[in-house]
């Protein structure tokens, strides 16, 4: 447990450059300033590795990074995607107050290997104290040295900026998030051309998550078997989990992949007293949700949550237990994307909000018959159409609780009312 | 060029084409609504999905590009199913009320929810409304009907170059609304209303006026500008009720300006000459044509001496007839035997003018990569030819001006020089110093006193850097002291500099007067020269007085005064025409007769009539044609326009050459350029009353700065000749910019 992201976080002032470099930290970008490592080793070592992209989506790192134009003399971008937002997760968050210089230094190498000269890291909103500890820990770098133009005379060049996003869910969509630090409303373009083509400001970018930033130093400070071996097949090394809901110490857990997830429950102290687990939602708000035996039997990698039914996604895992009212649950996620939607293209825009309303009508008393299908099929229609993926993450929630709740669905509609009856 | 398979069937398709691009082409139907192919791709209404192999989820036309081997499949369950639930999307919050709403029957929206809708909704909760704004007198607003297609943001991003409408909010409160609570201002804003898919932007002089069905549609052309932009105008009834955009790509694309869109309101103003009258004894009286005619025949025999040798004869006109027009009402003055004949009503000096040529295509100027801009502020006052400039600049080409004023430009200026008027012709002469001097040629003796400056340096330096630059010389110099000089150095730079030239000075129609010989003969008199003799008789065409002359006070005074025999021609009806005519004659005003318009690439664009000319008016040609009848001419026996039109062609006439001679004059008063604003260049424009409660309608104002105010003892309270005073910096040092839409000057010009 916590061997990479979080190594150092029971020591004192885990986020200073002093506690970062005393375990090794920066030693592979101060390899680097040397000329001792290139590019494609880097990336050979990442592929190795099984480092798959943290932020949901599972897009293997070594291979992303290897897309970018390496031969070309114009301006490149490599940006961090701190714009977590995702209902359930908060680990990229404990990421950038616990562990800053991880995602600097990550972000350089990357840098360094897609020969991008300047980084952005665009954090959330509403993360002010991880904002400032980032803010920080970037000020430290720059006065060691370990950034700016032609570092310590290595020829190698590396910039990092700081944005702080103004509260919009759509920019973590890494388009929308492209968009946003350019200035304009945060809404995601089409695809393609992809950032690797055409990105920020036009030139060739790349966007990787909080989490695989801050992996990739570790990874080749110890060697991409290493950290594969962590793990287990497809699903290489270890990952964050954030563990919520209604278990008794909700936190972050770096655990090797392919745990069970019984141990991770376990590590969080288990249920609340006196209840019995009703569901999990294994990868953010987003991913479909599984029954109590469907997720006390699989395993935290990708593929055993892709058999369970669902998706690792972030690694936002949020338990509840038998007080919960699936109607509310999924009417309340609902209305989280249709707030959130950015209203750019049709099938969101419009398909959020009818999802919205039919469920707001059933938990009002006034569910029909037909309502059910109608919310599938509407769901349905969403999904694949859009231009990101906010309308795929908001239909696909509601297939998986009518699917595995539907009883509980019937009986609103029928009884104006909760089946479950203490819920909270 | 490679095939792709489109529907089981094979096509051809270009690398870089966008799916739908391919699927237009060859004529298969993919339904849209956010795409258009002016304005740049947005894939955000989602409603062109269609299935590519290979491809998990449906792809959208309009954004996806094809590729070699490619197959697709528009129609099949998975492109169907995908339309119908967009279309189905794009219904639920939007009213279904077709019947009440404006767009009924032209609607996009309408026609693709007839192949792709369901016909009964399945939402049963409450639609979205939005509330509207006040965006202006030409585009009425439904944004509750707005299904958020961002066309209309796009066409003021890319194309009019200033973004007034914007989205805000996000999700389903996302609004498309202008950011500013000032309207909609552009000079191109009912595009808009062509644009927009659905009743959402609609036009606010049309409202609730008729179903597009129960109109007729005339192909014609508008004639406010040079460059003849080809319009659709739908009648009902003999009345013209809309004007919209017909695609032209050499000429106007698939824009119009608002000047051509809207200026038809004009044409059911009550002020409409209607009927032909005569002054007896000092009163009007109306008379039937024939009586009419018969005292113009009767009259300008007394008054203007035998019909083969009319000396005191004068022949004026207004800039905005048509080629016909001016050739056959020419035809008759020279078998009159006079020459006395101008439409140059609103020069200082025709000997002392622009006389440039314009030699670039208009589909051209967008490729230029250069563009040096004299005396003139395009945007407003050739729209659609700074629209192309505009396309250029965004193409990486550069723009320099040469301006007494700093305007407001949509284009990105490279340089911009803000001098007094008497300092152009000294500019363009410094500049040619220097090209001919970095050519290694010899210096004219004229330009060798001149000083180099670096403003000079700089223009020339552009000029002769450019593989394809251009010198735009606008209206604000005709009556410049030095503008022959100011157009000969034009002519020598572009010469010298392998620039075409574009000379904006020739507005309306005038191109085609001249090419119909519209101009004094060698012995005869150009307008000033008339009105400061005696001639005992005039014709006038379609001139109005207060507006057309240079000096307004000195010609009205003229033609009063003098007792002459004066027969008029007018499409509205005028005071002071009244005040000094004999007779006058009702004549149709534009899309109500047959003609010709030449615009700046010397292209003869002929459009027939729209509607008849209303009431007892009639197409000019024919009252021309008759009167040569009557004044027993032979050779006027023609049947159509079409045959004054050949035989114009057959007798084209070269306006004068200018010889190659600079001579500055210095000046050191207060200089005034008097520019009409750009709604009130044409009695049609004048009338329309939408067009003049736009912004650019108000404009009226003597704009000077504040020393120039001080020595004229003027404050912002005051008028100057008869225009009230800005005070701004971004006039030149002594000089007065005066836009104006009221008469021009009663009192003589400093």
């Amino acid at each position: 447990m916590n061997e990479v992201c979080f190594k150092n976080i029971d020591k004192k002032e885990p986020w200073s450059l002093s506690t970062y470099e005393a375990s090794g930290g920066y030693s592979v970008w101060r390899k680097i300033l040397k000329g001792e490592l290139s590019p494609e080793n880097i990336i050979d070592e990442l592929k190795a590795s099984g480092l798959r992209g943290r932020g949901g989506a599972g897009f293997p790192t070594g291979l992303k990074w290897s897309f970018m134009p390496r031969n070309s003399d114009i301006q490149k971008y490599v940006v961090c995607n701190s714009d977590e937002g995702e209902p359930g997760t908060c680990k990229d968050r404990d990421i950038l107050r616990f562990n800053p210089h991880s995602v600097i230094e990550g972000m350089a190498i990357g840098g360094y290997v897609m020969k991008a000269s300047v980084g952005y890291n665009y954090i959330r909103g509403e993360f002010m104290e991880p904002f400032y500890r980032f803010e920080a820990a970037l000020k430290e770098a720059y006065k060691t040295g370990l950034l700016g133009k032609n570092i310590s005379g290595s020829s190698v060049s590396f910039d990092l900026y700081t944005h702080l996003g103004a509260g919009a869910y759509i920019c973590g969509e890494e388009t929308a998030l492209i968009e946003s630090l350019e200035g304009k409303k945060g809404q995601p373009r089409f695809k393609p051309p992809f950032p690797a083509n055409v990105g920020l400001y036009g030139k060739p970018t790349t966007v990787n998550n909080t989490e695989s930033f801050a992996s990739v130093p570790e990874i080749l400070a110890k060697g991409g078997k290493w950290f594969h071996d962590l793990g287990v097949k497809n699903s290489g090394g270890c990952k964050l989990f954030s563990v919520t809901g209604h278990v008794k110490r909700p936190a972050n857990f770096e655990v090797p992949m392919g745990i069970p997830f019984k141990d991770l429950l376990d590590m969080a102290g288990g249920i609340r007293d006196g209840r019995k687990l009703k569901a999990v939602i294994p990868g953010g708000s987003s991913t479909p949700v599984l029954t109590a035996d469907e997720a006390l039997a699989m395993n935290m990698d990708y593929d055993s949550i892709e058999n369970a039914g669902s998706m690792l996604g972030a690694g936002s895992v949020i338990v509840m237990d038998d007080s919960t009212c699936m109607v509310k649950t999924l009417t309340r996620l609902a209305h989280f994307y249709y707030d959130e939607s950015c209203g750019q293209c049709t099938p969101c825009r419009e398909g959020t909000g009818w999802l919205y309303r039919i469920l707001k009508r059933i938990m009002d008393g006034d569910g029909k018959s037909g309502d059910l299908d109608l919310l599938n099929n509407v769901g349905s229609n969403i999904l694949g159409n859009t231009i990101c993926a906010l309308g795929d993450a908001a239909a696909m929630p509601v297939e998986s609780f009518l699917r595995n709740f539907s009883e509980e669905f019937e009986y609103y509609i029928e009884n104006g009312k909760s089946m479950v009856k203490d819920n909270v | 060029m490679f095939e792709i398979e489109i529907d089981g069937k094979l096509v051809n398709a270009e690398a870089g084409e966008k799916l739908i691009e391919v699927t237009d082409r060859v004529g298969i139907s993919v339904p849209r609504f956010c795409y258009h192919e002016k304005l740049s791709v947005a894939a955000n209404c989602r409603m062109c999905l269609v299935d590519v192999e290979g491809a998990p989820k449906p792809q959208p036309a309009c954004s996806t590009p094809v590729s070699e081997g490619m197959k697709v499949s528009t129609q099949n369950e998975k492109a169907k199913s995908a339309q119908k639930s967009v279309m189905e999307f794009l219904l639920i919050n939007h009213p279904l009320d077709c019947p009440i709403c404006d767009q009924g029957g032209e609607c996009e929206l309408q026609d693709v929810a007839m192949s792709y809708g369901s016909n009964v909704s399945r939402f049963n909760e409450g639609k979205r409304v939005i509330a509207d704004s006040n965006i202006g007198a030409l585009i009425h607003t439904d944004m509750t009907r707005c299904i958020h297609c961002t066309r209309c943001v796009r066409f003021g991003t890319e194309i009019a170059g200033i973004m007034e409408m914007g989205g805000t909010g996000r999700g389903e409160s996302l609004k498309i609304e202008p950011f500013l609570n000032e309207g909609i201002q552009s000079e191109l804003s009912g595009n808009m209303i062509d644009v927009c898919p659905v009743g959402a932007l609609t036009s606010k002089p049309f409202r609730y006026e008729l179903r597009s069905w129960q109109m007729n549609s005339t192909e014609s052309i508008a004639r406010h500008d040079l460059v003849g932009s080809n319009i659709n105008v739908q009648t009902y009834k003999g009345k013209v009720k809309r004007i919209v955009a017909r695609s032209n790509d050499s000429v106007n694309e698939t824009w119009i300006s608002d000047r051509d869109r809207f200026s038809y309101e004009g044409l059911s103003h009550s002020n409409r000459l209607l009927k032909p009258q005569v002054k007896f004894d000092g009163t009007w009286k109306e008379v039937s044509w024939e009586v009419a005619l018969d005292f113009c025949v009767k009259g300008l025999l007394r008054s203007a001496g035998e019909s083969n040798s009319m000396n005191s004869l004068g022949v004026l006109a207004s800039k905005t007839a048509t080629l016909e027009e001016y050739y056959l009402l020419q035809k008759l003055v020279s078998e009159l035997g006079c020459e006395n004949i101008d439409y140059r009503l609103g020069v200082k000096d025709t000997k002392n003018t622009i006389n440039l040529e314009s030699n670039v295509k208009l589909s051209d100027l967008e490729k230029i990569d250069h563009a040096l801009i004299v005396g003139s502020y395009t945007r407003l006052e050739q729209p659609m030819i700074n629209h192309r400039l505009r396309k250029a600049a965004l193409r990486g080409g550069t723009v320099d001006v040469i301006n007494s004023m700093q305007f407001d430009f949509n284009l990105a200026l490279n340089n911009e020089n803000i001098i007094i008027p008497c300092e152009i012709a000294n500019l363009l002469a410094s500049t040619l110093k220097v090209v001919l001097e970095s050519t290694n040629q010899d210096v004219p003796e004229e330009l060798n006193k001149l000083t180099i400056t670096k403003s000079a340096t700089k223009i020339a330096k552009k000029l002769l850097s450019s593989d394809a630059s251009v010198i735009v010389l606008g209206e604000h110099v005709i009556n410049n002291d030095n503008a022959k000089n100011i157009s000969n150095l034009v002519a020598m730079l572009a010469k010298n500099t392998n620039s075409s030239t574009l000379n904006l000075s020739k507005t309306g129609n005038s191109i085609a007067a001249d090419i119909a010989g519209f101009f004094p003969g060698k012995d005869g008199l150009d307008v000033n020269s008339m009105l400061g003799k005696d001639m005992n008789a005039y014709i006038m065409f379609d001139v109005y007085p207060e507006y057309d002359f240079h000096n307004s006070s000195t010609a009205i005074k003229a033609l009063s005064d003098k007792n002459s025999f004066i027969v008029s021609m007018n499409s509205f009806y005028n005071n002071n025409v009244a005040d000094y005519s004999d007779v006058m004659l009702p004549i149709s005003s534009y899309y109500e007769t047959s003609g010709t318009h030449v615009n700046i690439e010397g292209e003869f664009q002929t459009f027939a009539a729209s509607v008849k000319a209303p009431q007892e008016s009639k197409p000019a040609w024919k009252v021309i044609k008759v009167l040569a009848d009557l004044l027993d001419i032979s050779g006027f026996n023609y049947s159509d326009s079409s045959n004054v039109l050949e035989e114009a062609k057959h007798n084209i006439k070269q306006g004068h050459r200018a010889e190659e001679s600079i001579n500055i004059t210095d000046t050191n008063s207060v200089e005034v350029i008097w520019q009409p604003s750009p709604y009130s260049i044409d009695a049609l424009l004048r009338h329309s009353d939408s067009l003049q409660e736009t912004k650019i309608g108000q404009i009226n104002k003597a704009t000077m700065n504040s020393s120039t105010a001080k020595h004229l003892n003027l404050g912002d309270k005051d008028d100057y000749l008869g225009v009230p005073v800005v005070i701004s910096s971004l006039v030149a040092n002594n000089c007065v910019f005066i836009n104006a839409n009221k008469s021009t000057p009663s009192e003589e010009q400093a």
